[in-house]
């Protein structure tokens, strides 16, 4: 799913150079990150056969090309997938309804608003209307400043100085690049406290 | 004496409904984030209050208003009894709706541009509950090539859901 208010335009070139034999989907208001309440890409979701929700919103690195800036290494996270893929419900990798419930738990007003002033931004820039849009970005951010995707998308649809800051001060405001990405919550190896009953 | 003064009483009310007649306005309404032109809407000064004449709440949302409420496809919103004259009044021949009022109803997150006169409306509470359920919200999204994809389509198999991006 490419949250790319750019469309084919700035994602094709991915979806082509990936040769991708899973679905690719281009995602141009960002739907999913609204309905999921996501807030960075990547962003993984784990959906059962009856189209439950076994693991919510973390981050899902397939590879290691971003490690050294994050630190994380995707090997943990893999090994997890497919065990799910293995085991199905019996995976010591599927949450408890509880967590599930908590983690789940639906976004607060200002976040909501903000996704509003979000997709009123994405809207003016299509119709060619960035001044006006550029405001609508920044009050998003202000109203949900967890979201990195309000900050980056905006970023690129003009550029950092409108926003008067760049990625990289905004990661050392957030503690720096190893904690940019909250690594995924995953039990120990042979631990399973974390199943359901 | 008493009489001058009921009719300046009277003038005055004439006044305050007179100012409470909004003018006609153009305005563009995001709604399930697609644009629909309205002319003639209506937005009462000094408020952010926006009403569309029945006809265009149709138009810009799919809802309808019906007897038991306002209605799109089996969903359907009853509007609360008391407060009709929020939601619905007649003027100069039409129906007119006021959609952010609505919008609050069913806690809809509503943002204004008032310089090009854009109303952006968010996800419905009835689109966002799914989640709190662990039911996967299910949506339908194009390929490349344009042909759409539901998350639905996969019912029977395991997802793994990725978002990505190019910035």
């Amino acid at each position: 799913m490419a949250q790319d208010t750019g469309g084919v335009k700035d994602a094709g070139k991915w979806i082509t150079d990936a040769k991708a034999t899973y679905t690719v989907l281009i995602d141009q208001e960002h739907l999913v990150s609204k309905l999921y309440n996501m807030v960075n890409v990547p962003t993984g979701v784990w959906i059962d056969e009856k189209g439950r929700i076994v693991r919510p919103n973390e981050v899902a690195f397939i590879d290691d090309r971003f490690k050294t800036f994050t630190g994380l290494d995707s090997a943990p996270y893999l090994n997890a997938l497919r065990d799910w893929v293995e085991k199905g419900d019996k995976s010591a990798y599927v949450m408890s309804e509880a967590l599930l419930e908590a983690k789940l738990a639906p976004a607060d007003a200002n976040a909501l608003l903000a996704s509003a002033e979000f997709g009123l931004g994405e809207q003016l820039y299509k119709t060619g209307h960035l001044a006006e849009a550029i405001p609508h970005f920044k009050e998003a951010q202000r109203l949900n400043p967890k979201s990195w995707n309000y900050k980056r998308q905006a970023y690129k649809l003009s550029s950092e100085s409108d926003y008067g800051t760049t990625f990289v001060k905004e990661v050392e405001k957030a503690g720096g690049s190893k904690v940019y990405y909250p690594p995924p919550d995953l039990p120990k190896a042979g631990d399973a406290t974390d199943k359901k009953p | 004496m008493k009489a001058r003064f009921l009719v300046g009483i009277l003038l005055l009310l004439m006044v305050a409904t007179l100012s409470a007649v909004a003018k006609d306005i153009r305005a563009t309404v995001i709604y399930d984030d697609r644009a629909t032109d309205i002319n003639p809407a209506q937005t009462p000064d000094g408020t952010d209050q926006l009403w569309v004449t029945t006809a265009d709440l149709t138009r810009a949302t799919r809802f309808e208003v019906k007897p038991q409420g306002v209605c799109r496809e089996e969903l359907c919103f009853p509007l609360p009894k008391a407060r009709q004259a929020d939601f619905l009044r007649k003027q100069s021949g039409k129906e007119w709706f006021n959609l952010t009022a609505f919008a609050e109803l069913v806690h809809q997150p509503v943002a204004r541009d008032t310089a090009t006169s854009t109303w952006y409306f968010g996800l419905r509470s009835d689109q966002r509950e799914t989640l709190a359920s662990l039911r996967a919200p299910n949506f339908s999204l194009p390929d490349m090539a344009g042909n759409p994809h539901s998350l639905s389509d996969f019912h029977g198999k395991k997802i793994l859901l990725v978002t990505w991006a190019s910035w």
